[in-house]
């Protein structure tokens, strides 16, 4: 039982998604069709499609339908499809194809993969990454369960799945920031000219935890590819509980074979 | 030291409390406070460690003021400066570095300690009548 979630600001030609309804109902998983409004924005849909007993809910669009579904079936035995339209690489690697027609065969073939999803304390939920929105460099604290960080930065992205770098475990988010290097010395800035050191190398930190809060001296966006969930000051954190996402043949994520439990009529 | 780096400190980052890890920690900035990996530490040019530094290898090429253990190598790099006493298996100390306390190597037998005092000379009071047992006659007056 199919739920499909379409966002229309992805899916802006009207042939897309007749076309992909029409295949939908060529393979046999053709369901409730509904759109985010100004009435039911997506959480809310995802919400009513629970109380109306789908077991499955598949978001059409990119990562911002995507996010606001994970957040709401995070924890959940209910499972989540997702048809990509324009998705950000990291989207695509996690579930294994970019193409639509292919998703909604994984959809059919129904391989669960379970995995974390990072969660913000306003609610907010992200699949992939979160980037601080800044516009100059700026001065922040992280602070984690043993110790805290302080520096000035250019740019800060809290990974919960990045397709170039692998987690040490499921339930760990990576932190990474470029700092500025205040070494304004002459002889620094020389040596930077002429290349005789390579601080952009030792700009770079990574740091891997369960939780972080971070703080601004003035509150700055939280954006999950392009699209806000949240501002600083924010507490992170991997979630407890699992998504059960289904995915395709190419995803880098663990999966249990096809899903036998549920009825996929 | 090739091993894949768990947490990287980068230079003007400024780290206060203690960081501990099962994999490698690379520390580019400024530290104030334990650092202790199951793997490597490696402590580059710009470093400064204001605390103890524990690892299985430890490369030290920037500052470190406080104890440093490494259970297998410390390899300390030209540009390395550490102030503390030092406890490691393998210890490298490289033309240039700068080290400032004591060395331990663990499991060895603690070296003989030799008194500062000089050996003293030890007198009878009594000398005893030599001649009263000389049944032999060895020191009879002829």
């Amino acid at each position: 039982m199919y739920y499909y979630i379409f966002d229309l600001k992805k899916c802006k030609k009207k042939s897309l998604v007749t076309d992909i309804k029409n295949y939908l109902s060529f393979l046999g998983i053709s369901g409730e069709f509904t759109y985010p409004s100004t009435a039911y924005n997506t959480k809310e849909l995802v919400e009513l499609g629970l109380s109306k007993k789908y077991n499955t809910i598949v978001g059409v669009g990119g990562d911002e339908v995507a996010n606001d579904i994970a957040g709401v079936l995070c924890g959940k035995n209910e499972a989540m499809g997702l048809i990509p339209v324009e998705p950000s690489e990291d989207l695509a690697s996690l579930i294994g194809t970019r193409n639509w027609k292919e998703a909604c065969d994984n959809l059919r073939s129904r391989r669960i993969a379970e995995m974390k999803i990072g969660r913000t304390a306003n609610g907010g939920a992200f699949m992939t990454t979160l980037n601080l929105d800044l516009k100059v460099p700026t001065a922040v604290t992280v602070e984690f369960k043993d110790y805290i960080i302080q520096a000035k930065i250019k740019e800060l992205v809290i990974s919960n799945y990045h397709v170039n770098q692998s987690k040490i475990a499921d339930d760990y988010l990576d932190v990474t920031l470029q700092s500025v290097n205040e070494d304004s010395s002459a002889i620094a800035k020389i040596s930077s000219f002429l290349g005789l050191n390579s601080t952009k190398a030792k700009d770079f930190s990574l740091f891997r935890a369960r939780s972080l809060r971070l703080f601004t001296s003035s509150q700055i966006p939280l954006l999950s590819n392009d699209h806000q969930i949240a501002k600083t000051p924010q507490l992170i954190e991997s979630s407890d509980d699992n998504l059960r996402l289904i995915v395709g043949k190419r995803t880098s994520l663990a999966t249990s074979g096809p899903d036998q439990t549920v009825d996929q009529k | 030291m090739e091993n894949a780096v768990d947490t990287i400190i980068g230079v003007s980052v400024t780290l206060k409390g203690n960081i501990h890890n099962k994999g490698s920690i690379q520390v580019n900035g400024t530290v104030e406070g334990e650092v202790k990996s199951d793997e490597n530490v490696i402590v580059g040019e710009t470093a400064k460690i204001k605390g103890p530094v524990i690892a299985k290898k430890i490369e030290a090429s920037g500052e470190i003021r406080g104890l440093v253990e490494a259970s297998e190598k410390l390899e300390i790099n030209p540009t390395g400066k550490i102030y503390g006493d030092v406890n490691a298996k393998t210890l490298i100390i490289k033309e240039g570095a700068i080290f400032v306390g004591k060395s331990i190597m663990p499991n060895q037998p603690p070296a003989e300690v030799k008194s500062k005092e000089e050996p003293k000379t030890v007198v009878p009071e009594k000398i005893e009548d030599l001649d009263s047992d000389d049944k032999h006659g060895f020191f009879s007056k002829k």
